[in-house]
């Protein structure tokens, strides 16, 4: 076990520099640079190219970059002037993170509930209600879900504070909203593999030794019916974390779903790269841990086995 | 008491012909999933919902009167009447046209986009989790840094080669969902392969690529369609968020994430311009979703012959 | 069944207690108190708190609270700032302004002329790389110590004295108090704090010192909070004991916030302006949108085909159709509330050329001269390309005009949509496009800001325009000293615009915004600034 994790770190890092290479000239692919605006005169372009640096051959500017990078240093914005990559990630993430775990427990824990609840009253009304709220769910576009949640539940029923994040109740909508497609597919994975597994053998011998229905649920059919929906929520995890850029512009919350988007569209190369890193450092070790929580969750599933 | 004897009985002898017919018709694997999905209601409900989308879609800017881009000052913001069926938008535009001009892009690009994903994503996905390893281990870390890679700059980078439009955005789609799928039947794979029966059959010297076939394929059919029916809204909804930011498909070509987008902004003074493109994108959803559950039960090996 | 459904809900319960249950970053306190605080809010995120370095007017607005240039430009109205009063040469080319008194900075450091000059030369300094450095092109030697061609000190400014600040001008330039009173970049800066921080200079609130009639308290999680300068020369007339500014993106919840009383002031979304008639108020921020077109490319090279397209829009039905009727349709080039000396420029002068509703009969016959000119012989041969960026709103533009010149002309417009950064990076600077959609804001108060983009010698843009008559008119204008006659000649050169068709204006823009009825005295502006709250008040009862 310690090997195979010890591996995995030395691939996920080897994983962090292709990325981080790859993405670093694909930036670079794309139309415009950094400074483009309405008003940029061509000598002022000149001086910004030389300020950061890019009138270098770009095989040097990325050797510098790596070589910052193994610093942990990002380097400055090239939009937001003044400001490091390293400070703008540090002042936004744990706003992200925050709301991404209150999404998260509640996405998780409730399409587990959910999924379950469909399975086991598979075909009649009870499953498909669970149905016409998984569909609610995925059907409506995050933009839509965010619009309608703040105009009626923060304007016109003014339970909530429509936005800003600045104490406990402002926390509930946005993290309904992030919610609401992870809770979804969370809950139509879950309830599918709830009935594979409903028909196993193990699940008969359980029943024929005369345990409890409950006992069942919790002992075998969630714990092996739970390995598929692990699988989707590596990832998930990763991005739901690192933040949204539709749900934090519609609440007003300053995390870094924003930049992740906007560096792109603005062609902030370093903001760029240092998203990635951060994002791709998530990513992997959301990964690594699924994989180990499958050889927990199912003895039969041996990692690092040939 | 009567007396049994010999003369009463009357050797029929054995009739071969009888024997091996089988009163019911014998059915595919195939033919079974479509017997059960027909009998399943819901299922079937779903499945003529979205035929019927996918016929108004084709037919219906064809036969209405009205284009989807033709404006007018007159009809800003107009209710649905008898004139224009589901009204008009902020320029004047006929919606009922526009829905289903939007709905051959949405509906083209979450199909073509949602099948290939689960096409390349469960062959790359299940071979590795059949064969693990070390081809397991680098599809993994590939896996990894697309997945790491900003899908913007995918997106608009596969843009600026091919332009604008459907089959560049499948493209910009596809790219990067594959992974998911892959993931995903990579772990079911890595799951099954451990089960009884499939150690069985490789005992009895199957070969591998007929153990997938038959095996494990069936086993996870269920899951990738429901999959499947998630990864369809999931791309029309990749397609809104584009168009939320500009990116989507070149104007004046509408989709139902911008008739969507559109209609957000008048939320408040005129709801009929998100009610009908939330509307379509629901029961779409619903459908789909609907048949998902059907098609998942009917191509469900262990549920073969019930019901 | 209930046992499980009971189970659900309670399992329901513990999430949302645990979703619920702990404490946010930067949670904070609301307090009530009979503070005089402003709220609102903008829809872009200052790039930078370093003043030499603002490119937008977000960023032009902080600095105009923060800092305090020699003059102070109030909504136009310029009065003395830093300097109490100063002498023009009679050649209009140099300024001499004397300091205040006792003039300070937030940390009680006096404020002399060389911070002024430390500033000022930083600005052009191709090692600062400011975006904005060319706005010093005015001052002598400016261009070439931009470019490095001469050190930043042969740049036209000097400090004889701790109170006494000297400029030299390339030419006389009549806007040009109002602009160093409106342009953050030319308030003055402190050497040791700027070189204390290095490249971190101005990064969040504490990594400076203000000038100006308010300092930055908190510049962290995208919320601004300004506090008065208790240093700041003219302490009393600054009557608001806090401001706060938010970054809200989205529109419908900055409305949202404002309706909920968290906002004072919000500009509102364009859909809904027409749900707020009547309490409503406007300011007009300058910004003029029109369509670049290419000279040299295909149709539009000709003339006639320009005029025809001119002609061919009915701007107040686009007005209605694409933007909801709330900008002001425009059919000239120049800002008509520039300031002239006497009056305004929309009062000066008469720039009527192509009628708001268009001319259809007009438009027909300048495409049938156009078509026989270039040998076409049906409009429907003839196929457009409209290039705008991704931006939500510039698509329902494009599709509003497309659908116009299809429906008045009968010829084809196909739409081409690109980023921002190609758009500015690469189409206009190389010419890459036949009609392409954009918009201006003067960065000082005069018609110069807008013409010399159609100057043939401009690299920025690649229009491909020329008239001699017209390079020569900008050349004459910038050594008149005579205002009203240096005007004359910027109109004239306008009129040349119009009526060669050098480009498809569309509109300017009119702003509407709610106002909390206790705030008074909140002054706009046209240019740099569009919105000054510092000598704003709050009502109490």
């Amino acid at each position: 076990m310690l090997k195979y994790v010890c591996k995995r770190i030395l691939a996920a890092i080897l994983t962090l520099l292709v990325l981080v290479t790859i993405v670093f000239f694909l930036v670079r692919l794309m139309p415009g640079d950094p400074f483009t605006s309405a008003k940029l005169t061509k000598e002022v372009a000149a001086n910004m190219n030389k300020y950061y640096g890019f009138d270098k051959p770009l095989i040097q500017q990325y050797f510098t970059y790596m070589g910052n990078l193994l610093h942990g240093n990002f380097g400055f914005s090239m939009k937001y002037t003044n400001r490091t990559v390293n400070t703008i990630i540090g002042e936004t993430f744990p706003f992200s993170a925050d709301l991404g775990i209150r999404a998260l427990v509640l996405a998780i824990s409730m399409g587990i509930v959910l999924g379950l609840i469909a399975a086991r009253n598979r075909g009649n009304k009870i499953d498909f209600f669970c149905v016409i709220i998984a569909i609610i769910g995925t059907s409506i576009p995050d933009f839509i879900m965010g619009a309608l949640l703040q105009y009626f539940f923060g304007i016109k029923w003014g339970l909530f504070p429509v936005a800003k994040y600045q104490g406990l109740e402002y926390t509930v909508l946005p993290a309904l909203a992030l919610a609401t497609y992870t809770l979804t597919s969370v809950s139509r994975i879950m309830r599918s593999s709830t009935l594979e597994v409903t028909s196993q053998d193990y699940i008969k011998t359980a029943r024929s030794k005369g345990l409890s229905e409950g006992r069942i649920a919790i002992k075998h059919q969630i714990r092996n019916a739970i390995m598929p929906v692990m699988t989707v929520l590596g990832p998930t995890v990763a991005s739901v974390l690192t933040g949204t850029f539709v749900i934090e512009s519609i609440f007003v919350i300053p995390g870094m779903g924003k930049y992740y988007v906007e560096s792109v569209t603005n062609n902030d190369y370093s903001m760029v790269l240092g998203m990635t890193v951060f994002y791709g450092i998530f990513l992997v070790t959301c990964n690594l841990i699924v994989d180990i929580l499958y050889g927990i969750a199912d003895p039969r599933v041996r990692i690092g086995k040939k | 008491m009567a007396e049994l004897n010999k003369e009463k009985f009357v050797i029929r002898g054995k009739n071969y012909v009888t024997m091996e017919s089988i009163s019911r018709p014998s059915l595919s694997f195939w033919q079974d999933a479509w017997r059960r999905l027909r009998k399943n209601r819901t299922a079937f409900i779903g499945l003529c919902i979205i035929v019927l989308y996918v016929l108004l879609a084709i037919f219906a800017p064809m036969l209405s009167k009205y284009d989807f881009h033709s404006m007018s000052t007159e009809w800003k913001h107009a209710l649905p009447s008898t004139e224009h069926w589901l009204g008009c938008d902020a320029s004047g535009r006929d919606q009922w046209v526009r829905i289903w001009m939007g709905a051959r892009v949405s509906l083209s690009i979450g199909l073509f986009s949602a099948f290939i994903n689960m096409c390349v994503g469960a062959v790359i996905g299940g071979l590795c989790g059949y064969y693990g390893g070390k081809l397991d281990m680098i599809v993994m870390r590939i896996v990894d840094i697309l997945y790491g890679i900003p899908s913007l700059i995918i997106t608009i980078l596969v843009m600026m080669v091919l332009g604008k439009g459907v089959i560049p955005l499948v493209v910009a789609l596809c790219i990067v969902g594959w992974i998911g799928t892959c993931r995903f039947v990579r772990g079911e794979v890595y799951r099954l392969k451990e089960q009884d029966f499939v150690m069985a059959a490789k005992v009895l010297g199957v070969p591998d690529f007929k153990i997938i076939i038959r095996h494990i394929i069936p086993n996870i059919l269920g899951m990738m369609v429901t999959n499947l029916c998630m990864a369809i809204p999931g791309a029309i909804f990749q397609e809104a968020f584009l168009s939320y930011i500009g990116l989507g498909i070149a104007p004046p070509n509408c989709s139902w994430g911008i008739l969507a987008k559109e209609g957000i902004k008048y939320l408040r003074i005129y709801p009929h311009e998100i009610v009908i493109p939330a509307f379509f994108i629901c029961t779409t959803m619903l459908a789909l979703n609907l048949l998902g559950d059907g098609l998942r039960d009917a191509v469900d090996p262990k549920l073969r012959g019930t019901k | 069944m209930k046992k499980r459904l009971l189970a659900a809900v309670l399992a329901g319960t513990m999430v949302i207690g645990m979703v619920t249950g702990c404490s946010t970053p930067g949670s904070k306190d609301s307090e009530e108190s009979s503070e005089k605080v402003f709220r609102y809010s903008s829809t872009t995120e200052p790039t930078t708190l370093d003043s030499s370095k603002c490119n937008s007017i977000p960023d032009n607005e902080i600095q105009h609270a923060i800092t305090e240039s020699l003059v102070r430009n109030t909504g136009g109205d310029v009065q003395p700032g830093l300097a109490e009063n100063w002498e023009i040469s009679p050649d209009g080319l140099t300024y001499t302004f004397h300091l205040r008194d006792g003039i300070k900075w937030s940390d009680g450091e006096p404020i002399t002329a060389n911070d002024f000059v430390y500033s000022w030369q930083r600005l052009l300094d191709p090692e600062t790389a400011s975006v904005y450095a060319f706005i010093g092109e005015h001052i002598k030697n400016g261009a070439l110590v931009e470019t490095g061609e001469l050190p930043k000190e042969e740049l036209g400014v000097s400090a004889p004295d701790d109170q006494t600040f000297v400029v030299e001008l390339e030419n006389p330039t009549a806007y040009f108090l109002s602009m160093i009173g409106a342009q953050a970049q030319f308030a003055p800066l402190r050497q040791d704090i700027v070189e204390k921080y290095g490249a971190e200079f101005a990064a969040d609130a504490e990594k400076n010192v203000y000038s100006g009639p308010y300092v930055l308290t908190d510049s962290s999680n995208r919320t601004y909070i300004f506090e008065p300068n208790e240093n700041y020369w003219n302490r009393d007339a600054i009557k608001l004991d806090r401001v706060e500014l938010s970054t809200v993106e989205n529109t419908d919840t900055a409305l949202s916030m404002y309706e909920d009383g968290d906002l004072d002031y919000v500009e509102i979304p364009s859909a809904y302006v027409s749900q707020y008639e009547g309490q409503d108020q406007t300011f007009m921020n300058g910004n003029v949108d029109y369509l670049y077109i290419n000279c040299a490319a295909d149709y539009v090279s000709n003339q006639n085909f320009r005029l025809a397209l001119n002609y061919g829009i009915n701007r107040n039905d686009y007005m209605k159709l694409a933007v909801d009727d709330v900008y002001v349709p425009y059919a000239s080039l120049v800002f008509s509330g520039l300031k002239t000396p006497n009056a305004t420029y929309g009062e000066d002068y008469d720039v009527s050329v192509y009628p708001l509703d268009g001319d259809m009969d007009k438009a027909k016959e300048y495409l049938n001269k156009a078509m026989e000119e270039m040998g076409i012989a049906s409009p429907s041969d003839i196929t457009i390309e409209f290039t705008t960026t991704d931006a939500e709103a510039n698509k329902v533009i494009a599709e509003v005009v497309q659908d116009q010149w299809t429906k008045n002309l009968g010829i084809n417009v196909e739409i081409r949509q690109v980023t921002y950064s190609e758009i500015y990076g690469n189409v206009y600077p190389e010419g890459d496009f036949q009609v392409g959609y954009a918009g201006w804001g003067a960065d000082y108060d005069d018609a110069y800001s807008y013409l010399e983009i159609w100057k043939s010698d401009n690299t920025m843009y690649k229009l491909n325009y020329k008239n001699d008559e017209f390079d020569s008119l900008l050349v004459a204008s910038k050594t008149e000293t005579d205002e009203q006659a240096r005007m004359d000649m910027l109109n004239k050169a306008e009129m040349i615009l119009l009526e060669e068709g050098a480009f498809v204006p569309l509109q300017t823009r009119s702003v509407h915004y709610l106002l909390n009825d206790k705030v008074k005295d909140l002054t706009f502006f046209h240019c740099s600034i569009n919105r000054d709250w510092v000598y704003a008040d709050i009502e109490t009862e």
